[in-house]
């Protein structure tokens, strides 16, 4: 079963509202889901490696939040809902290519081509852009760059990587449009693409997003169905 | 009578930035089907004179020129350069930032969908244009997983699949080890034999493409110094001591031979092509020493 890309930035839109709305054990029950699709689509280091990131980053905001004095319930559940919020762009992005993403971005949600094509160019660029900065860094110490000193010191001299590594980059840039420009890129880009089916699990799942959506609206009236959630 | 592939009249181009003319009073018609070697020193004006080709210059760059520009009879004044680009591919120097996709069957497939080609046509040329450089059922696979070789060869191919009449290549092998270089012509020169596409290569180092190239250009201070037919070109490129050095050296061997014993060789395509020749003159190693240099 394979959802549109569209279902799924709607999801991930509505899972960024019910970390508010919802109720603080269904909120966790969400993150539990969350892990076993994560676990469930790749189970590789990288994953891993995704997935504890952000665990130390919740674990670092709930320790600030409890060294700015919140109650310790306050700051768990700040934490929680963070790495649900956080764990549904990992979902999004594991199970939809970011084309897709950004063609629905553009068909759907009318966003400029220019734009979502962004999308797509960081992630390719990305790789590069590291490979650039250790040439960048190699090639000014053999020049004497040293990065030793205490932290301002340190970042002054960054300054003699970063203006080489920027302007590396804008190069790039100016090829990558050229070549973007020789290859016909414009508004035809994500129109002409194949079209992603909508299926019934699209459906189904849109309906599931709609009724959660509508909690704050039914659980005063059916309090029995409230108390499931 | 046919077309030039790619025609200068008179053509002058200055960049905005520049103070003098890249290009000057450039007249030249690439033979169609030909493949044609741009040599020249750095800074003399081949990659201006390649994106001219293209149209990416003035149209797209920016710049003031004069003269015209055609490509298979048609002038490039007024036209788009996606739409030129479909009858003349370009590959710039650089081609790792001219892969703007994530997978090799995307990168291929990128203008042909921004071209609104059908999806089952864009399919079958996607997987053609792959299995043309040497990289079948390769589609899913992200571009980090190619090698620098196997990118160049996808640049390549995202040029083939829209099938343009004339290529032009920008320095394909500056980064490339001596074998990658060599594997890269041998795989052009197939594309060359098999499609009858025009190209136009920009290439310092001649001795990778002797076994194929049949015409040359040759350019200097932005201007074109001579071209034509290897045959007739290589003789005068020899006579002008500034632009020997872009000669192979097997080339400049024979023409060196020819200045001192006053006989004419063929043109040499390999080591082995001249050292066949020289044994059926009866020129041993000893034999050209003793006549041309004793």
């Amino acid at each position: 079963m394979k959802l549109n890309a569209f279902t799924w930035i709607i999801i991930t839109l509505a899972v960024t509202a019910w970390v508010f709305i919802l109720p603080v054990k269904t909120v966790a029950c969400l993150l539990v889901l969350q892990l076993i699709l994560l676990l469930y689509i790749k189970r590789s280091k990288t994953m891993l490696a995704a997935i504890g990131g952000l665990g130390v980053f919740t674990g670092m905001m709930i320790a600030l939040q409890l060294l700015f004095g919140s109650p310790l319930d306050v700051a768990l559940f700040g934490g929680l809902r963070m790495l649900v919020m956080t764990l549904a762009f990992l979902c999004m992005l594991a199970t939809t290519k970011i084309q897709s993403i950004a063609k629905a971005l553009v068909e759907r949600f009318h966003m400029p081509v220019e734009y979502a094509f962004m999308l797509t160019t960081a992630l390719r660029f990305v790789p590069n852009f590291l490979e650039d900065s250790t040439v960048t860094l190699d090639a000014q110490s053999c020049r004497g760059y040293s990065n030793r000193g205490n932290a301002l010191k340190r970042l002054w001299s960054y300054l003699i990587v970063i203006r080489p590594l920027v302007m590396r980059a804008v190069a790039k840039s100016e090829t990558l449009a050229l070549s973007m420009e020789l290859r016909g890129f414009g508004a035809n880009t994500y129109g002409n693409m194949p079209k992603d089916p909508f299926t019934a699990a699209d459906l189904v799942a849109l309906a599931i997003v709609l009724f959660l959506s509508a909690y704050p609206l039914w659980s005063r009236h059916v309090p029995a169905l409230a108390g499931f959630f | 009578m046919t077309n030039p592939a790619v025609s200068f009249a008179h053509y002058y181009f200055q960049y905005s930035s520049g103070r003098v003319p890249a290009l000057k009073d450039i007249c030249l018609d690439i033979v169609p089907g030909s493949f044609t070697v741009l040599l020249g020193p750095s800074g003399a004006g081949k990659t201006t004179l390649c994106k001219s080709m293209t149209g990416i210059l003035p149209y797209y760059q920016g710049g003031s020129y004069a003269g015209d520009v055609r490509v298979l009879g048609e002038s490039t004044k007024g036209r788009k350069v996606s739409d030129l680009a479909m009858r003349i591919g370009f590959m710039m120097e650089d081609y790792e930032s001219q892969l703007v996709s994530l997978t090799a069957g995307e990168e291929v497939a990128f203008a042909l969908v921004n071209h609104g080609f059908p999806p089952g046509e864009t399919e079958d040329r996607v997987r053609r244009a792959l299995a043309e450089v040497g990289l079948p059922g390769r589609e899913n696979y992200q571009l980090d997983e190619l090698s620098g070789g196997q990118r160049q060869r996808l640049a390549l191919a995202s040029l083939l699949a829209v099938r343009p009449e004339v290529i032009v290549l920008d320095e394909p092998v500056s980064a490339m080890d001596p074998d990658g270089a060599e594997s890269l012509y041998k795989l052009i020169h197939e594309i060359h034999e098999e499609h009858g596409t025009t190209f136009v290569v920009v290439e310092h180092r001649v001795e990778f493409v002797l076994p194929y190239v049949t015409d040359l250009v040759a350019v200097k201070d932005g201007r074109i110094a001579v071209a034509g037919p290897c045959g007739d070109v290589v003789p005068a490129l020899y006579a002008d001591p500034a632009l020997r050095p872009l000669l192979p050296d097997l080339w400049q061997i024979r023409c060196g031979l020819e200045a001192r014993t006053g006989q004419s060789f063929r043109l040499w395509r390999s080591v082995a092509g001249a050292v066949d020749e020289l044994r059926e003159r009866g020129m041993g190693p000893l034999a050209v020493r003793k006549e041309g240099n004793p």
